[in-house]
């Protein structure tokens, strides 16, 4: 059983796009809405296998990390695909090697549901986005509705060894790390949403 | 709350939703009659009931979730195997006698679909945007 997130992250790689296939039929094209609204110098936190990299537009200047080793190894694949501009780089989002304002937007997919300490990773977000920038998040949080908030309970009880947590306040953590909320929309009941902040 | 913004998934997905909803049903209700006794206390067959569709619907998850999606699986997989479980598990502890087990493998089925149709127009409502502040653009 894999311990620290860089390890857990290495054995999901094997499986991410098998297990990720279904979904990103159904969400590909409200990613690709979100995308739109990239600007300038962006950084995408956890690119994961790079699968989402097809979404982005295509004059897009970006930088795309990620905490594990083998899901860069295999979003280089995706990268090459996708053409433009883009580097990867292996870091953790709590701890970015940017210097403070370095980029114009800031995005992630599914991220925040497995970065151990949220609210400490977004205020690293914050700090490496420049004033007025943007950030841009497409992540499945806790829903509102107790039925529905009781199954996210219950399920991150057995996923949070092997996988992320289901049952995160994300738009809690975002406010808490000092953005200003722009918009909030729902993509699937109110569980996956599509954030924009502002710094 | 805005008006629900136009759905894009692909037409299979849809048709796929049905389809594990009522796979989900009808195998909670095989388990269960499997499981069940006909003189069992109907608290302890609703208990079990409830258990023994979990369990199906967490096996389920993992065939089902790379066709068509975690959380539309989760969803109603969920409440299929919790709530109908505890639902067939009470009925099995009844009339086991008096229910076949194609009647009860049609009755989880159905059950399966009205879960999926109730969850689906639930996300038709909560679907599109919940905030956004007047300079923020509207994307439709």
């Amino acid at each position: 059983m894999p311990f620290t997130a860089r390890e857990k992250w290495d054995w999901l790689s094997l499986t991410y796009d098998l297990m990720t296939f279904g979904e990103d039929r159904r969400q590909g094209a409200e990613k690709r809405r979100l995308f739109t609204k990239v600007q300038g110098r962006t950084l995408l936190v956890a690119v994961g296998t790079g699968n989402d990299l097809k979404y982005l537009p295509p004059d897009c200047k970006l930088i795309a990390i990620d905490i594990s080793p083998r899901m860069i190894q295999r979003a280089r694949i995706n990268a090459r695909r996708a053409g433009g501009n883009i580097r990867l780089v292996l870091t953790d989002a709590e701890r970015l090697g940017f210097a403070d304002q370095a980029f114009d937007t800031v995005l992630t997919v599914c991220t925040f549901c497995s970065i151990p300490n949220p609210v400490q990773g977004l205020q690293e977000l914050y700090r490496v986005l420049k004033p007025g920038g943007t950030l841009l998040m497409f992540e499945h949080v806790r829903s509102k509705i107790g039925l529905f908030a009781l199954i996210l309970d219950f399920m991150t009880f057995l996923t949070r060894k092997f996988g992320p947590d289901l049952n995160r306040d994300t738009v809690g953590s975002v406010l808490q790390a000092g953005f200003r909320l722009q918009r909030e929309e729902n993509v699937y009941l109110d569980i996956v949403k599509a954030i924009e902040a502002v710094k | 709350m805005s008006a629900p913004t136009q759905v894009t998934e692909p037409h299979v997905s849809r048709v796929g939703d049905y389809l594990a909803g009522a796979l989900t049903g009808a195998l909670t209700a095989f388990a269960v009659r499997a499981t069940i006794g006909p003189q069992w206390d109907m608290v302890l067959a609703m208990l079990v009931g409830m258990a023994v569709g979990m369990l199906v619907h967490m096996t389920l998850l993992l065939l089902l979730i790379p066709l068509l999606g975690t959380f539309e699986v989760m969803m109603p997989g969920a409440i299929i195997g919790m709530y109908g479980g505890m639902l067939f598990g009470m009925r099995d502890a009844m009339q086991q006698a008096y229910v076949p087990m194609s009647t009860a493998l049609e009755v989880g089925a159905l059950f399966g679909l009205l879960v999926v149709l109730g969850i689906r127009w639930w996300d038709r409502q909560l679907r599109g945007v919940v905030f956004a502040r007047p300079h923020s653009p509207r994307v439709s």
